[in-house]
């Protein structure tokens, strides 16, 4: 299941950005800080990881840091501990 | 003291002791823009607006704008006007028929800068420095430390994205030993800029996700300095590229009147209370 969501994630990811591909975006590569993911694409991120999760995010309970990289998306949502 | 007169709508006007106290921070700014040999720019009061529409300024902001108007010229609407009561009894203009509006006065004083750079390909890192009155309408305003319209020394840096972390990171430095030296107690904050309907807005979420904005806090919460790192946002918007990529950016700002606020609350109204910034005068 985890293997299932980074690699959806990361299939997202290559998707929408021009600055990387499948084969060289890691699970600790930095998304926005690298400018792979641009600020506006934030709020389809968003609605991707709530799609996948099945649950909604509440933006306001987002801990800065929390869209660092794939490794950082799957702590926050997908696991028992997530933020 | 007594060197400021309040407006209404958060103008203040300076003179004597507090306006030389403006003058010397700002020799004082200055001088660390000239370590990075930043050129000075002065730009016009007003923005066009179809660079800030570039921006979606006006939907991240539209509430801070303020839009310089001009009377339409046509079929005597100025005539008319000229012959009527301009204001009414509140002092409200009664307007007639106005041209269309292209401008808005300025909202902060970098955006005069990506501008100004559009289209350049940067054969080595650029820094400049400007100094503007800006202008956001607010709900409420304070004396000094939340005005229409405010004066806000800016510091600018394009180049690659390690140029500009390098730039916001020795400046912070700077920042920091010039407000222990005088004993200003003042402290770092992530911060977000005031988005209009923020939590639609994904720049909004975006800064809560990725701080880019700290802001340098003195007593309660007021904000005197700040760092942007705004990545390649405004780079990408105006096409000014730096090694092949789009150039990335960041600015250090000062808004002018918090700094004198915060100076009366930590030291006192007297010149002479002020003898902490002798060693940094020019």
């Amino acid at each position: 299941m985890s293997i299932d969501t980074r690699d959806a994630l990361r299939q997202w990811i290559a998707g929408v950005s021009d600055k990387t591909t499948l084969e060289s975006l890691a699970d600790d590569t930095p998304l926005f800080r690298n400018g792979i993911l641009k600020s506006v694409q934030v709020s389809d991120l968003i609605l991707y990881i709530e799609e996948l999760a099945g649950r909604a995010v509440d933006v306001e309970q987002i801990k800065p840091g929390a869209f660092r990289d794939i490794d950082t998306i799957h702590r926050s949502f997908f696991t028992h501990d997530h933020a | 003291m007594g060197d400021t007169g309040n407006r209404d709508r958060g103008q203040t006007v300076l003179s004597g002791d507090l306006l030389d106290l403006d003058t010397c921070l700002d020799s004082i700014f200055t001088g660390w823009a000239r370590c990075w040999n930043a050129a000075e720019y002065r730009f016009p009061a007003c923005v066009e607006a179809r660079h800030l529409e570039r921006l979606d300024y006006f939907q991240s902001f539209p509430h801070l704008a303020t839009f310089p108007v001009t009377l339409d010229r046509e079929h005597g609407n100025i005539d008319a006007f000229a012959r009527g009561h301009a204001c009414d009894s509140r002092g409200a203009l009664d307007l007639p028929k106005l041209a269309a509006a292209e401008h808005v006065l300025t909202p902060a004083a970098c955006y005069h800068v990506y501008i100004e750079l559009e289209g350049e390909a940067l054969d080595a890192p650029r820094y400049i420095t400007t100094r503007a009155t800006c202008f956001r309408n607010e709900d409420e305003y304070t004396p000094l430390e939340r005005q229409w319209n405010f004066s806000m020394r800016e510091i600018v840096c394009l180049g690659s994205a390690a140029e500009v972390e390098d730039f916001l990171t020795r400046t912070t430095y700077v920042i920091n030993h010039f407000a222990a030296a005088i004993g200003l107690p003042a402290d770092w904050a992530d911060a977000t800029d005031p988005f209009f309907s923020p939590t639609s807005n994904p720049k909004y979420l975006f800064q809560k996700l990725e701080p880019v904005k700290r802001e340098l806090v003195y007593g309660d919460g007021l904000a005197i300095a700040s760092t942007n790192f705004h990545r390649d946002y405004f780079g990408e918007a105006f096409n000014i590229t730096r090694q092949g990529d789009h150039a990335y950016s960041g600015c250090v700002a000062f808004g002018m009147e918090r700094w004198l606020s915060a100076f009366l609350g930590a030291y006192g109204g007297t010149r002479e209370q002020w003898s902490c910034l002798d060693p940094f005068k020019p």
